[in-house]
């Protein structure tokens, strides 16, 4: 659970990057956080992260209350989060297996947990074949599913995912929300921002809005892929989110995963869903 | 941490030196470099030294027994001087020998022994050198005190001179030493620096998956000191060669040799083992330290 009750946060260059911001995310949610460059989303994100402190207010995040947290104890909080980032932050001196296996390293997890838990998080965002890549051998939307799987392998509470789709082709895009969105079913909070409207029109949810440092929209609405608002209430909702233009409706992309899966994208969630259900009976053995 | 973890973190930290090796390739040279530089101004100063010390042993105390003592006395009296301590070597000079000492010193005005009868009139003696020339003193004092001494002396001008010479030398050595170690600790800091500074993205990622600061400075420390090690051992085998090297060219300089006595020039083999200790302990010190303190910039995420 994600809480900021009336967060502020002032740069020491004087600049107000959050005014008063309440905003509650509980367990389960998947919520998109757009908004306009310089907004305050990404100060937003190093709050949560506990990079930097708000000013005034209280953040709460996982049970942690990150205003009283520790410095010593910042580890164990990050623990609790996934992330993933607009530009990836993979190891470059580490291969696919080895980047997510070093999350569960640093928690000092059993070797034989290790062997095992890997590989499956690796097949189920389809890289098995580039297990032993090295980042620098994969496309962009290789990578991010990379960054996925190391933000899944830990089996978080949360996941926040900056810009995901951010520095991958528009239609790999919806692939990779399709990824989190399978993650989100299966219990696993979700935080996404994004500039990209398209996306968010077309898979709906909970939309909040932050423009010059405060949330001026939070609402759920419902995406092209659910059942369909008239279309007047989405294009009034889409105008009071602050996301404006012509919704197109994305072509489904052919997902290639070479030598392993060769799926369409609704054959990519299920397996996910199914796996992640896996993961939840593994986890308890 | 567990004992896989260890084991990980270990074998992270020496497969670093290879993934970033140029950086750590740069490392080494600085490390080689200044563990080098040092190390030769350390046995430069040990030498000098030893070589002041070798002048140092070139200074007599001079003893005139009593002409009284009878032969077996004399003799009694060689053991008593041999057991004093910082006594080095001691050489007896009877009364005919310094007689001809005598006569050859005042070569200018030898008519005046023709008015001398024989040489009984001269006493026996001893001419002592020591181990530590800076307690010739003591010493002479010591050897002035025994029975049967009529006079016991040493060139106190030539020990106060060896012993300002080694103080100016040591206050000098330690300057330029200090100097070098401090040039030495601002090169591999700019370069440890330089080498985490070109990881610092890998820090951070390591930081926001919830890696403590221990676990992400051990494999840097690890790195840090193989490398240093490395080096180390690099700059044992430079000095060797070096020293060898000079050394046998001073042995063949024989004039300058004998000046200061072959014993004063160090062989390698009395400082090998030491010498490698210290290289490699200060290569394994100097790479870890380095590497870790660099590290802390980048670990504040």
């Amino acid at each position: 659970m994600v809480e900021l009750q009336n967060v502020s946060v002032t740069y020491s260059s004087g600049v107000d990057a959050l005014n008063n911001v309440s905003l509650k995310i509980n367990d389960g949610d998947f919520a998109f956080v757009v908004g306009s460059s310089g907004a305050g989303k990404s100060t937003m994100i190093k709050l949560l992260l506990k990079e930097i402190d708000a000013t005034s207010g209280v953040v709460t995040v996982n049970g942690y209350n990150l205003n009283k947290l520790k410095k010593r104890k910042i580890p164990e909080f990050r623990r609790t989060l996934g992330f993933v980032f607009q530009d990836f932050r993979l190891i470059p001196s580490m291969t696919v297996y080895e980047n997510i296996a070093f999350v569960l390293r640093v928690i000092d997890a059993p070797i034989k947990y290790i062997r095992k838990r890997v590989p499956y998080v690796i097949s189920l965002v389809g890289l098995h074949a580039k297990t032993n890549s090295y980042p620098d051998e994969l496309s962009g939307g290789e990578k991010q599913r990379v960054a996925i799987a190391r933000a899944l392998v830990n089996d978080p509470q949360l996941i926040i995912a900056d810009e995901p789709t951010g520095n991958i082709d528009p239609e790999l895009s919806y692939e990779i929300v399709e990824l989190l969105k399978g993650i989100n079913d299966q219990g696993t909070t979700i935080l996404m921002v994004t500039h990209e409207h398209d996306l968010v029109r077309h898979f709906g949810g909970r939309i909040i809005n932050i423009t010059d440092g405060e949330i001026v929209f939070d609402e759920v609405i419902s995406g092209i892929g659910d059942e369909p608002l008239p279309e007047e209430d989405l294009a009034a909702a889409m105008a009071r989110a602050g996301m404006t233009g012509q919704i197109q409706v994305p072509q489904q992309p052919e997902i290639q995963t070479p030598g392993i899966v060769t799926s369409t994208e609704d054959a990519l969630i299920d397996e996910v869903i199914a796996a992640i259900a896996g993961i939840d009976q593994g986890g308890s053995e | 941490m567990k004992l896989s973890g260890f084991k990980y973190l270990t074998n992270q930290g020496v497969e670093n030196i290879w993934k970033n090796k140029m950086m750590a390739f740069a490392t080494f040279c600085v490390l080689l470099i200044s563990l080098l530089l040092v190390g030769i101004a350390g046995l430069f100063y040990l030498n000098l030294n030893s070589m002041i010390l070798g002048l140092g042993n070139q200074n007599e105390i001079a003893v005139y027994l009593d002409p009284s003592l009878s032969q077996q006395d004399v003799d009694s009296f060689a053991d008593k001087l041999s057991s004093l301590d910082n006594v080095d070597t001691i050489e007896y000079i009877s009364k005919e020998e310094a007689y001809e000492r005598m006569k050859n010193q005042i070569s200018d005005g030898r008519a005046i022994f023709d008015y001398i009868d024989g040489y009984e009139f001269m006493p026996d003696g001893f001419s002592v050198t020591v181990i530590n020339n800076d307690t010739i003193e003591d010493t002479t004092a010591k050897i002035s005190a025994l029975t049967g001494v009529k006079s016991a002396s040493s060139s106190l001008q030539v020990a106060e001179f060896l012993r300002e010479l080694r103080r100016v030398v040591t206050i000098i050595a330690v300057a330029i030493i200090a100097a070098l170690v401090l040039v030495s600790m601002i090169m591999i800091s700019n370069t440890t620096k330089a080498s985490v500074f070109a990881r610092r993205e890998e820090i951070q990622i390591m930081k926001y998956v919830g890696a403590t600061n221990s676990f992400i400075r051990f494999p840097f420390f690890i790195e840090g000191m193989v490398t240093g090690f490395f080096a180390g051992a690099g700059s044992f085998f430079i000095t060797w060669a070096v020293y060898r090297a000079v050394y046998r060219i001073l042995t063949e300089q024989g004039t300058l040799m004998n000046a200061f006595g072959y014993s004063s020039i160090i062989p390698f083999k009395d400082i090998r083992l030491p010498l490698a200790g210290a290289y490699l302990l200060a290569g394994a010190l100097l790479g870890a330290v380095g590497s870790v303190v660099s590290t802390k910039r980048h670990i504040d995420v």
